[in-house]
């Protein structure tokens, strides 16, 4: 009988990986854990999209819970997001923009301050301004210290100024609720 | 109409195959000859049937028939006509049907090319494709049907074939792949059918190993094309990536070899009997594996389909049922086989058992580098990546003992070897191959030492493949003469080796010696690469037939001569709204000169990814060198059927004694 | 950002060989380091791609970044924690040792080792478990097929 344990040996690794593979169909493999999480905001400076001689720092998160959203008028799924940012902040939630800028490439050159910024204004004028102010990062320098792949994106920063979440892809009402809405309460309190 | 003939057609395979998968089994069971006798004419419906089906999908792509879904999403009124035909294998649910379509037709090829084997073992063999059969069938029918109608609104135009699929070597690259994948479950039925009938003796390998070969030579040819197209095809000037996908191709190819080499132990030696069959089950259940890694999106690829957990489920049930009774089955019976073949530590069939150790290493090597970063996650520790650097370093580990083995394998004799005679051969091919080695690299600044141990492998495989043609010649005391001695089974032996040797040499001088520079050129420009000199003449645009683009024509000089003449593309598919790198190769036996097209720059210029590629080709050709050894080993007379029936008579004593 | 221009002078007239390396570098040393790193970094919002071979406006960035670290003067394994900091285990193809990372060398070292092992023990065994006179006849049937016997 000592032998047929032996012959089980592929069954039971086959079953093994079976589980895994059942596991795993039920996950998206491109979700990836940032690694920001319970970490505080990485330090940087950089100035206001609008007007250059605003200039922030992870300063602007101590004290207040805010999300800070990952975007540009050049991308489509950001545009698909801001009424329901901007819904959420007739609700009262502060939203603070990150512009990343797609076309600021510093090897290319491209389009001209001015221009973005008349296309923000056009942007936001047409599907609502979710934002108390947007940070402009033109090297994407910081996008890359935040971990950003992309835009857009969304992280939830605590009063500490700690990353509490991480959400690639569009935040929608569905999102919003599974994702955000739990913590988002408990941190308000 | 054809969609639901086609669909109807469908149905009535499963019948077959649902009959197939009963009746001769039973009548095997049974010995009822009448009942076995239906497994032939069942085969053959279950293909016509399949035939039917697909035909119908190729016409109704030839058609333009967008109210039928997989058209609408694969297709497209401008693609040219030959993509048309081939776009039916470009997405989920048509290459599942090809992929059946493929199955059937290796379940009639046994049908009809095993008329020395016992009609009870056809049957039971027939049956037990028929059974996997069913899940497919299924499968395709519940879940991914291709005949799927978007009634009643339907698009005007297609949403055209996917641009990395528009091309030659993409065209036969899927087809030969499955033929390998599904090629495996004859080997898989005959295992199978030997486990139930309780009758696994050396006939039996002998009658499993042409069919093995077979899979075998179409997955190699499968690995080696897709490699060749995805340098060809994505720009990166890369031959393999480790993608899981790739991977998923892989394992069972290496498990496929293991088999190969321990069926030949099986067949002449009598032994690994347990073994053997466990390598016959694992290379199908790999092969299934890799169609639900592929289809089920787990796992992050470049190269898997749109996915789909239901689908996902349904084919890890089909992976449960198929394989878990299979296995389950092996545990029962396979502690009752007996090898009875004797031999001492230093004979071939110590060097065959390493080698098949080392390939089922390597194939536990890539199945967890494949699946760890999957259970890494499930088990909340984080996203992982397992890529080159790790594959790479645990390859260079094996490949040094597998190269030693298979130097020593061909050398020994079975049985017993003596060790004088071995360690004397041995040391005359180390010694022969560092001179070669030596020489090779003369004059050459800047060496790798992975280059030299792969160059000093490769070469001594090489030379003692020479010298085990040289003592079966001395052996058979004909001189040259004997060299027609050697039968094709042998050749097949030498021209695998030799496949295998080149490929080495060509991964080695690619991996070490590859040059390639980032540029930005403006017409008129130039650069000098490894004393080549490309000269770019400029950009001019492009207009195909589904796409339009840029076209960058360069000239290629070495030593003020004129070479080559390059024209890169990079094109713009306006349905998929996709950019295609188109690169441009100029191959050669000891280089490629290889230029791809990146984008237009503000000011005008251009950039370029200029490399050239020592050996490259050395790697396909070794991959074409094996598929060769494969056929010819496959074209030996011991497998013909005539004279298998007369090599059964006198070895039926033989099977009763083993079983 | 530095821009190296190369001008090269050559002997040909006509064609000028002059180019701009979209990434150049002071030593072939830190070409090949760049190389290196590009080629095992990971595009993190890829399918499965290297940073080198990725059009991505992100692999685009994390391959600059790669450059300014490299120009600097700092060596692989800096780099590469400089990324992991960020973007964590994932955009390194090399995957960390830990608990369950170490079953990648385990499983195929144990599987050697234990294959070995039965080989070995079986064939101590397998000589007394037969009895003489089976494996006579065995080697007498075996003979009976020798026709064969040297061919692979």
């Amino acid at each position: 009988m000592k032998r047929v344990g032996l012959f089980l040996l592929p069954l039971g690794l086959f079953l093994f990986i079976v589980v895994f593979l059942l596991q795993g169909l039920f996950s998206d493999p491109r979700e990836i854990e940032s690694s920001l999480l319970e970490q505080p905001v990485p330090e940087f400076r950089l100035p206001d999209v609008m007007d250059a001689s605003i200039e922030y720092g992870p300063e602007v998160f101590e004290g207040e819970l805010t999300l800070l959203n990952v975007w540009g008028t050049w991308c489509v799924t950001c545009a698909i997001e801001l009424p329901f940012l901007t819904e959420l902040r007739q609700q009262g939630v502060r939203i603070v923009g990150l512009y990343y800028e797609q076309n600021m490439d510093p090897d290319f050159g491209g389009k001209s301050l001015p221009q973005i910024r008349a296309d923000i204004d056009r942007t936001l004028s047409q599907l609502g301004n979710p934002y108390v102010f947007n940070i402009f990062d033109e090297s994407r320098d910081t996008s890359m210290d935040f971990g950003v792949t992309g835009a857009p994106e969304t992280f939830l920063i605590d009063r500490q100024g700690k990353v509490r979440l991480h959400h690639v892809g569009d935040l929608n009402e569905r999102v919003w609720q599974a994702k955000f809405l739990p913590l988002y309460q408990e941190l308000s309190q | 109409m054809l969609a639901e003939l086609g669909h109807f057609s469908l149905v009535l395979a499963l019948l077959m195959a649902i009959l197939l998968a009963i009746y001769p089994m039973w009548g095997a069971q049974r010995g009822q000859v009448l009942m076995m006798q239906t497994a032939k004419p069942l085969t053959v419906g279950l293909f016509l049937f399949t035939l039917f089906a697909y035909l119908c999908l190729t016409q109704s792509f030839l058609d333009n028939d967008f109210s039928i879904a997989y058209v609408a999403h694969n297709s497209n009124s401008l693609l040219p006509w030959y993509y048309q035909i081939t776009a039916v294998w470009g997405g989920h649910e048509g290459s599942f049907l090809l992929w059946v379509l493929i199955f059937a037709a290796w379940a009639v090829a046994v049908a009809m090319f095993s008329g020395g084997i016992p009609q009870d073992i056809l049957a039971r063999v027939l049956a037990i494709m028929g059974m996997v059969g069913v899940g497919f069938y299924l499968y395709i029918l519940l879940a991914s049907n291709p005949f799927e109608r978007l009634l009643p609104f339907y698009p005007v135009d297609g949403r055209d074939l996917n641009p990395l699929l528009q091309d030659f070597g993409m065209i036969i690259h899927p087809p030969l792949l499955y033929m390998g994948y599904v090629g495996f479950a004859v080997v898989f039925a005959f295992a199978i059918a030997a486990l139930v009938a309780g009758r696994l003796d050396s006939t039996w390998a002998r009658w499993s190993r042409p069919w093995t070969l077979a899979a075998w030579v179409f997955l190699t040819l499968g690995i080696a094309l897709g490699s060749w197209w995805a340098y060809k095809e994505l720009g990166w000037g890369g031959w393999w990536f480790w993608d899981p996908v790739e991977n998923a191709s892989f394992m069972p190819w290496l498990v496929g070899t293991a088999l190969l080499h321990s069926l030949a132990v099986t067949e002449k030696r009598k032994a690994f009997k347990s073994w053997t069959v466990l390598l016959a089950i694992a290379a199908f259940s790999l092969s299934l594996l890799g169609t639900f890694l592929v289809r089920s999106g787990v796992l992050v690829s470049v190269h898997s389909f749109a996915s789909d957990p239901t689908r996902g489920l349904f084919i890890l049930g089909l992976l449960v049922l198929v394989i878990g009774a299979s296995l389950l089955l092996y545990a029962l019976r396979a502690p009752q086989l007996r090898s009875v073949g004797r031999h001492e530590l230093l004979s071939r069939e110590t060097m065959l058992i390493g080698n098949n150790i080392l390939l089922c290493s390597a194939t536990l090597v890539v199945l967890m580098g494949t699946l760890l970063p999957l259970v890494h996650k499930e088990l909340g520790l984080g996203s992982i990546s397992i890529g080159a650097p790790f594959f790479d370093e645990m390859f260079v580990y094996l490949i040094v003992p597998f190269v030693l083995l298979m130097v020593m394998g061909p050398l020994s004799r079975w049985k017993n070897q003596p060790v004088a005679a071995l360690r004397n051969q041995m040391l005359a091919g180390l010694g022969l191959s560092v001179v070669a080695v030596v020489l090779l690299n003369m004059g050459r600044d800047g060496l790798s030492y992975m280059a030299v141990l792969g160059m000093a492998l490769s070469v001594w495989i090489a030379i003692a493949t020479v010298q085990e043609i040289r003592q079966r010649l001395s052996a058979s005391k004909q001189g040259l003469a004997g060299l027609t001695s050697l039968t094709p089974s042998h050749w097949g032996m030498v021209m695998g080796h030799l496949g295998f040797a080149a490929m080495i040499m060509g991964i080695a001088m690619v991996t070490s010696y590859s040059v390639e520079r980032d540029v930005r050129m403006t017409p008129g420009d130039s650069i000098e690469l490894q004393g080549y000199e490309f000269r770019f003449l400029g950009v001019e645009a492009l207009q195909g037939p589904n796409y339009s683009g840029h076209v960058a024509k360069l000239d290629v000089y070495e030593d003020g001569r004129k070479v080559s003449h390059l024209e890169a593309q990079k094109r713009f598919y306006t349905v998929q709204r996709n950019i295609m790198t188109e690169a441009a190769v100029d191959p050669g036996f000891t280089r490629d000169l290889y230029v791809a097209l990146g984008e237009q720059l503000n000011n005008g210029d251009w950039a370029l990814r200029v490399y050239v590629k020592p050996y490259i080709r050395w790697i396909w050709g070794g991959a074409a060198l094996m598929a060769i050894g494969g056929l010819l080993s496959m074209s030996d007379k011991r497998y013909r059927m005539a004279k298998l029936a007369k090599v059964r008579e006198h070895k039926v004593s033989a099977a009763g004694e083993a079983a | 950002m530095i821009r190296l221009l190369w001008v090269m002078t050559l002997l040909l007239p006509l064609y000028a060989s002059a180019f701009e390396e979209v990434y150049g570098f002071n030593n072939e040393q830190q070409r090949q380091l760049f190389k290196e790193l590009t080629e095992e970094l990971r595009c993190p919002k890829c399918q499965n791609q290297n940073i080198a071979d990725s059009d991505a406006l992100v692999a685009q960035d994390l391959k600059r970044k790669v450059y300014q670290l490299v120009l600097e003067g700092k060596d692989k394994t800096q780099v590469i924690d400089y990324m992991r900091v960020r973007y964590g285990d994932f955009v390194y193809y090399q995957p960390p040792i830990n608990f369950a990372t170490l079953f990648l060398w385990l499983v195929p070292v144990v599987f050697i080792i234990g294959s070995v092992g039965m080989v070995v023990w079986r064939r101590r065994n397998a000589a007394t478990e037969l009895d003489t006179a089976l494996i006579a006849k065995a080697e007498k049937l075996l003979n009976n097929d020798k026709t064969q016997e040297n061919n692979p």
